[in-house]
C-alpha cells in the first residue's frame, strides 16, 4: 500500500511542470492533510509492534518523496532561471550608450613625454608670461637694441611696447632673478615670432627651453642633457650632434641634431631640433650671478609633432578641426 | 649667402670635395642651407654680333637686326630697347629651346620678315633674372662660340650665416676659415696689389664730419675708363650669386663685396664738385633719390656721403649723392658716359647703418655687412682690388694716389686661460694646439703668465671679445664632436609644481573632454561679437587685422572651434591658455553642446545646463573641491541661464549657457561654457571617522516665489536647523494647478544624524519646527 503511494507520488513529482503545480504534490502528500502525513496520524491506531514497522516504512516513504520534491524544485528552479536568462539576452553586437571622448592636443602629449623626461631626470618644470617686456626677452639676453640678432626673430610689439615673447628664454632670466644655483629647469610654452605664415611657419608655436647652472656645469653636462633627453624619446643607441652656432645669450653656442629614424620613410637622417650653448657671462651679470657656469638649450615642440606623425601642415595644431585633433588620442 | 664652389676652390686651393667641404662648413659653424646647381647657358645659343637694325614697317616697336654668327649672317625680328649695331649678344638658332622662356625657338615671319632665330635676353637663357634687355658680352667675347662652353653649371653653396660672423660672409671669409679648420694656406685675391699712395696728389678731397659714425674712407681715382659690359666669367659668378650684372664698373663692387665681405661705391668723378666727399650726418628732412629710384627721406641720425653744392639750403653747402653704406644716389652713379671713376671704400659704424637701413626699410647687400660688422683695416686693400680689376675690365687708367682719411684700428687684447677650454667644454686640448688654432684664425697670442695669455684677435672678427668667444674658437676648430657626454653633479630638489596643469587636463580628458589650442590673437570685432571684455593688449605689428589684438578670453576661441566642427554630434572642448586682460592670467576655458549621451538607437539625453554643470561638479568634487553658483549677469551668457561660479567659496569664473544671439552668429545649437581662472586650489584631504549612527529622513515640500533661487532655501533650511542636520537634497520641483500663480513647490529630503547615537524622533521634530518656522518667517508656504 505504501509503495503504491509512494509511486503515485514520484510520478506526479515528475509529472508538475512548474514550481506551483509541485507546491500542490507536496501539499498533497506532505502537507498538514497530506495523505503521506495522514498516514503517520493514523499510525496511533495501530499495536506497539506494527506501528514500529509501518511507522519506519512511512517516514522512509517520507524521506524518499521529500528528496524528490526537493530535486524536482531545484530543477523547475534551474529551468526558470534558464528561461529567464534566455529573456534577458541582449544583442551585445549593438553599440553601447555614447559619451562624449576626450583627448589632449598632440602638441600637450608630446609636451607631457618631454617634461617626463626631464622630471625623471631631476628638473623642475616651470612656465612663465608670454606676454614679455623687452628686457626679459632680449637686453636681459644679450641682445641689445642695436643687435642684428634680433632679426633673426621677427617680434610682435605690443602697442604699449611690451611683445609677444619670441622664445622661452625669458623665463631663464625670470627664474635666475627669483632663485639661487645650483638648479636645473625646463620651461615649456607658447612663442610668437611675425612671421609669414606657411605648412611650416606659424606665428605662434612653443618651445622646451631648459637651464642648468651651478658652480661647474660644462658643455660635456649640455651635451649629455640632451643625449639622455635623445634617448629617452627615440630609444637606446639614438646619437645626438653638437655644431657650432650663435645664440647672444650663449658662449660657446651650438645647435643640436639627433640622429634617428624618421618612422614614415624608413632613412636614418639628423633631425635639426634647436639651439644650446654654455649661458653668456652678460647674462649671468644681468641677473647677478658669479662664480657659476651653466647650460641651456631650446627647441620647437612642433617639429617633434609635426616630424614623427607626418603631419603635412603646422596650422592643423591650431585650426581646431576634430578630425585632426581627435587623431592622437592613443597617444595619452 | 651664395658660396659658388669653383670660386671658394679658387681661394682655397687645398678645398676638399664638394660634400666634404659642405660638412666641414656645417662643423665650423658656417651652417649650409642647400647646395645646388645654377644651369649652363642652352645649347644652341652661340655668340653672335648685330650688324645692322632697321625699323619694320608698320610696327611701332619691332626691328629686323641683321646678326653676324662668326659663319653667316641672319636676319632676326627683336623688340629688345638695347638693341643696337655692334652689341655682342646671345643668337638662338632655330631647334634651341630656351628654358627660361618655355619655347623651342623656329624660323617665323613676323611682320612680313623672316625671323631665323631669336635674340635673347638673360632671363630667356635661364642665366639671370633680367628680362628688360638683351644680354650683353664684353668686346673680348669669341664670336660664334657656343655659349654654354663660355657659361656652364655653377655648384653653388648656399650658406645660412649666423649674425656674429660678419667675417664670413664673403669668398674669402669662407675661404679663410675653412683654411683654418684644415691647416692649409689661402689666396688672399688682395695681396701684393698696389694700394695707392696717400702721398701722391690726386686732387679728391674727403671730409669727415663724423669719425665715429665713419672712422675710415678711401677714395681712388680710376680715369680713362670705359663703361662696357663685363666679361663673361664676371657676369657668371654674379649671376651664382643672384645678382644682376650691369656694367664692368658696378660689376667690380658688388664683386668685391662678395668676394672680400668690403662694399664699395663707384662715383662718377664728375658729379663730385669741387672732387670733394663730405661725410655728415643728415639734416632732418634732407632727401635723395636711391639707385632703386626710391625717394628717401633723412633724420639727423642718418649718415650720409654729400658733395658741395650751392642748391643746398641747410648749412652745410652740400647735397647727399649716398646714404653711407646702405645704398648710392640714382644721379652720382656711373653712367654710360662715365669717363672718370672714384671709387669709394671706407667703413661705418655698425649700429648707424643697421638703425638707417632699418628706418628706411632698406636691405642691400652692403648694409647687411656694414650692420654685422666688416673688417675697419680692409679698406685699402679692397680699394686696391676694386680699383685693379675696374682699371683691368674697364681698360682704365688707375692713379697713383689714394685719398685715406681717418685710421687702421688697433684691436684690443683679450685676457685668455687655456685651462678654460677643458673647464667649459670639458674637452682637453694642448695649450700648443689651442695656440696654433688662435693663430690660424688670425690672433696674435702672447704668452704672459701661467696659464695666462694675451690674444688680439684680427679686425675681421667683430665677434671675439671676450674669453668665452676664444673658447668656442678652440673648441670649433678642435671639433665640437669631441665634447663628451656627462652629467651635472649637484644637489638640486625641484618643487615638482605642476605647472603645465597636467592632472588637470588629464582629468578633463577622463570627463570626455578634447583639448584644443588656439591662437592668443583675435579682433575688437571678434571679442566685440562675443560680448568678451575689450581688449587691452593691441599688437603694433599685427599680421591681419583678425589678428591685431590679444584676447580677454577663451570661450571665443573654443565657439570658434566649435563652429569649425558644427556638424560633429556632441561637442566637449577644452582649453588652458593665457588671457590679456589687467593681468596675463592663465585660465581653462569648457564648451559643450549637443548630445551628452545616448543618441542613435538608445534614448538620446541633449547637453543642457544641469548636464553641464554637473561635469563641472563631478570635476571639481575629483580634486576635492566645492563649487557654489550664484545667478549673474555675464553678458556673454543667456541672461536666465547665467551663473559665477565659486571654486572653494571664492568666485573664479563663470558659467552658463551662451547667449543665443551669440549662438545663432557662430551657427550653433544651445552650447555651454565655463571659464575659471588657474591655478585650481585643491579641496583639503584629511580623515573623518566613518559615521556609524542611523540618519532620521523627513520630507518637506516648501513653496516659495519662482524666482526664489534654490540655494536661498538651501541656506535657510541648513541654518535654521541646528547641528544634526548632515544632508540636504531636493527631489521634486512643482509649478502649476496645485499652487499659486508665479510660485513654485521645492521638495526636499533632510537626513539628520546625531554623531554619538541614535536621534530621538522628539528632536527631529524640534530641528524640523525650527526650520518651517524660518521659512514660514521669510514668507514661504510649507505644502502638506
Amino acid at each position: 500500500m505504501h509503495e503504491k503511494m509512494r509511486d503515485e507520488a514520484l510520478e506526479e513529482i515528475a509529472a508538475a511542470a512548474s514550481l506551483p503545480e509541485l507546491q500542490e504534490v507536496r501539499v498533497k502528500y506532505l502537507g498538514k492533510k497530506g495523505l503521506i502525513t495522514q498516514q503517520l496520524k493514523g499510525l496511533g491506531a495501530l499495536s506497539p509492534d506494527e506501528r514500529k514497522t509501518v511507522g519506519q516504512q512511512i517516514n522512509a516513504v517520507k524521506t524518499e518523496v521529500s528528496e524528490a520534491v526537493e530535486k524536482r524544485r531545484a530543477a523547475l528552479e534551474r529551468e526558470a532561471l534558464n528561461r529567464k536568462l534566455e529573456q534577458e539576452r541582449v544583442d551585445v553586437t549593438l553599440p553601447g550608450t555614447e559619451l562624449p571622448v576626450g583627448g589632449l592636443h598632440l602638441l600637450t602629449l608630446v609636451t607631457n613625454r618631454l617634461t617626463d623626461v626631464f622630471r625623471s631626470l631631476g628638473y623642475d618644470v616651470v612656465s612663465g608670461p608670454e606676454l614679455e617686456d623687452e628686457y626679459h626677452n632680449f637686453d636681459a639676453l644679450n641682445t641689445p637694441d642695436w643687435h642684428p640678432a634680433r632679426d633673426l626673430q621677427d617680434t610682435f610689439w605690443t602697442t604699449d611696447g611690451r611683445l609677444l615673447r619670441t622664445h622661452t628664454s625669458p623665463m631663464q632670466v625670470r627664474y635666475m632673478e627669483a632663485h639661487t644655483p645650483p638648479f636645473k629647469i625646463v620651461v615649456p610654452g607658447k612663442v610668437f615670432r611675425n612671421e609669414a605664415v606657411d605648412v611650416t611657419h606659424e606665428a605662434m608655436f612653443h618651445q622646451l627651453e631648459a637651464l642648468v647652472v651651478g658652480e661647474r656645469i660644462t658643455m660635456g653636462d649640455l651635451k649629455g642633457a640632451i643625449d639622455e633627453m635623445a634617448t629617452a624619446l627615440f630609444g637606446p643607441g639614438t646619437k645626438t650632434r653638437l655644431q657650432p652656432s650663435y645664440f647672444p645669450f650663449v658662449e660657446p653656442g651650438a645647435e643640436f641634431a639627433i640622429w634617428w629614424r624618421n618612422p614614415r620613410s624608413g632613412e636614418e637622417e639628423w633631425l635639426e631640433l634647436g639651439g644650446c650653448g654654455m649661458v653668456h657671462p652678460n647674462v649671468f651679470k644681468a641677473v647677478g650671478y658669479e662664480g657659476v657656469t651653466g647650460f641651456a638649450f631650446g627647441f620647437g615642440i612642433e617639429r617633434l609633432a609635426l616630424v614623427p606623425y607626418g603631419i603635412p601642415d603646422i596650422r592643423y595644431f591650431f585650426g581646431g578641426d576634430l578630425r585632426v585633433l581627435e587623431q592622437f588620442r592613443g597617444a595619452l | 649667402m651664395n658660396l659658388p664652389y669653383s670660386w671658394l676652390q679658387e681661394l682655397l686651393p687645398d678645398a676638399p670635395p664638394l660634400q666634404e667641404t659642405v660638412d666641414l662648413l656645417a662643423s665650423i659653424g658656417l651652417g649650409v642651407e642647400q647646395v645646388f646647381t645654377r644651369p649652363a647657358a642652352p645649347a644652341g645659343v652661340v655668340v653672335a654680333r648685330i650688324t645692322e637694325v632697321a625699323a619694320i614697317e608698320g610696327s611701332d616697336h619691332l626691328l629686323r637686326a641683321t646678326v653676324d654668327d662668326g659663319e653667316q649672317t641672319h636676319t632676326v625680328v627683336t623688340g629688345a630697347p638695347n638693341t643696337r649695331v655692334g652689341l655682342l649678344t646671345a643668337f638662338a638658332r632655330p631647334g634651341t629651346t630656351l628654358p627660361g622662356a618655355g619655347f623651342t625657338v623656329e624660323v617665323r615671319d613676323m611682320m612680313g620678315v623672316p625671323s631665323e632665330g631669336v635674340l635673347c635676353s638673360p632671363k630667356e637663357l635661364d642665366l639671370y633674372d633680367y628680362a628688360g634687355g638683351l644680354i650683353a658680352f664684353s668686346e673680348d667675347t669669341p664670336l660664334g662660340r657656343e655659349l654654354c662652353e663660355l657659361w656652364p653649371e655653377e655648384t653653388v653653396i648656399e650658406l645660412e650665416l649666423t649674425p656674429n660672423r660678419a667675417d664670413a660672409f664673403s669668398v674669402l671669409g669662407v675661404a679663410r676659415d675653412l683654411a683654418a679648420k684644415l691647416g692649409v694656406d689661402y689666396k688672399h685675391p688682395a695681396h701684393g696689389l698696389d694700394q695707392g699712395d696717400t702721398g701722391t696728389e690726386d686732387n679728391l678731397r674727403v671730409v669727415i664730419d663724423d669719425p665715429e659714425g665713419c672712422p675710415r674712407f678711401t677714395l681712388r681715382l680710376i680715369e680713362e675708363v670705359s663703361v662696357a659690359p663685363s666679361p663673361i666669367w664676371l657676369q657668371r659668378r654674379l649671376a651664382s650669386l643672384g645678382l644682376r650684372p650691369r656694367n664692368n664698373i658696378v660689376d667690380v663692387t658688388n664683386y668685391v663685396t662678395f668676394e672680400l665681405g668690403q662694399p664699395s661705391h663707384a662715383y662718377d668723378r664728375a658729379d663730385l664738385v669741387d672732387n670733394t666727399i663730405v661725410v655728415r650726418r643728415a639734416n632732418e628732412g634732407e632727401t635723395l633719390v636711391a639707385l632703386n629710384e626710391a625717394a628717401l627721406e633723412f633724420s639727423s641720425a642718418d649718415l650720409l656721403i654729400t658733395t658741395p653744392s650751392s642748391e643746398d639750403t641747410s648749412g652745410d653747402g652740400t647735397v647727399p649723392i649716398g646714404v653711407a653704406g646702405v645704398i648710392g644716389g640714382l644721379h652720382h652713379s656711373v653712367k654710360a658716359d662715365t669717363t672718370a671713376v672714384a671709387l669709394e671704400v671706407a667703413h661705418f659704424e655698425p649700429v648707424t647703418i643697421r638703425k638707417t637701413a632699418k628706418r628706411l626699410g632698406l636691405s642691400t647687400d652692403a648694409h647687411y655687412r656694414f650692420e654685422r660688422g666688416v673688417d675697419p683695416n680692409l679698406p685699402p686693400a679692397a680699394s686696391a682690388r676694386a680699383a685693379h680689376l675696374i682699371a683691368e675690365l674697364g681698360g682704365g687708367r688707375l692713379h697713383p694716389g689714394l685719398t685715406d682719411v681717418g685710421r687702421a684700428k688697433t684691436p684690443e687684447t683679450i685676457d685668455f686661460r687655456p685651462s678654460r677650454v677643458a673647464f667649459l667644454v670639458d674637452i682637453d686640448v694642448p695649450a700648443e694646439q689651442q695656440r696654433r688654432y688662435l693663430e690660424a684664425l688670425g690672433c696674435r697670442v702672447e704668452v704672459v703668465g701661467d696659464d695666462h695669455w694675451q690674444v688680439t684677435a684680427p679686425t675681421w672678427r667683430f665677434d671675439l671679445g671676450i674669453e668665452e668667444d676664444l673658447v668656442e674658437e678652440v673648441a670649433r676648430l678642435h671639433g665640437y664632436d669631441h665634447i663628451p657626454t656627462t652629467l651635472p653633479a649637484m644637489h638640486f630638489v625641484p618643487e615638482g609644481d605642476d605647472a603645465t596643469h597636467r592632472k588637470l587636463r588629464d582629468l578633463l580628458v577622463g570627463l570626455g573632454f578634447q583639448e584644443t589650442i588656439n591662437y592668443v590673437f583675435t579682433s575688437d570685432d571678434e571679442l566685440a561679437k562675443t560680448a568678451a571684455p575689450e581688449a587691452q593688449v593691441k599688437l603694433l605689428n599685427p599680421q591681419s587685422a583678425e589678428r591685431s589684438v590679444l584676447r580677454t578670453a577663451l570661450y571665443p576661441s573654443l565657439l570658434g572651434v566649435a563652429r569649425v566642427n558644427r556638424s560633429a554630434e556632441r561637442l566637449a572642448l577644452f582649453e588652458v591658455g593665457r588671457v590679456f586682460v589687467e593681468e596675463e592670467q592663465e585660465r581653462l576655458g569648457l564648451l559643450m553642446n549637443g548630445l551628452w549621451a545616448g543618441g542613435g538607437w538608445l534614448e538620446a539625453r541633449e547637453v543642457d545646463f544641469f548636464v553641464f554643470k554637473g561635469i563641472v561638479e563631478r570635476f571639481a568634487a575629483t580634486l576635492g573641491a566645492e563649487v557654489r553658483l550664484e545667478p549673474a549677469t555675464h553678458p556673454m551668457l543667456h541672461p536666465g541661464v547665467n551663473a559665477t561660479l565659486f571654486w572653494q567659496d571664492e568666485a573664479i569664473g563663470m558659467i552658463g549657457q551662451i547667449h543665443p544671439e551669440i549662438a545663432a552668429a557662430y551657427e550653433l545649437p544651445p552650447t555651454f561654457v565655463a571659464e575659471l581662472d588657474l591655478p585650481l586650489a585643491p579641496g583639503p584631504i584629511g580623515f573623518r571617522e566613518i559615521q556609524r549612527q542611523p540618519y532620521a529622513e523627513r520630507d518637506l515640500a516648501i513653496v516659495a516665489p519662482r524666482d526664489v533661487p534654490y540655494a536661498r532655501i538651501a541656506d535657510m533650511i541648513t541654518e535654521a536647523a541646528g547641528g544634526y542636520l548632515v544632508w540636504l537634497e531636493p527631489f521634486d520641483l512643482y509649478e502649476g494647478a496645485q499652487i499659486a500663480a508665479g510660485q513654485r513647490s521645492v521638495a526636499v529630503r533632510l537626513r539628520f544624524r546625531h554623531p554619538e547615537r541614535a536621534l530621538r524622533d522628539a528632536e527631529v521634530d524640534a530641528d524640523m519646527q525650527q526650520i518651517v518656522t524660518a521659512l514660514a518667517a521669510a514668507g514661504y508656504d510649507i505644502r502638506d
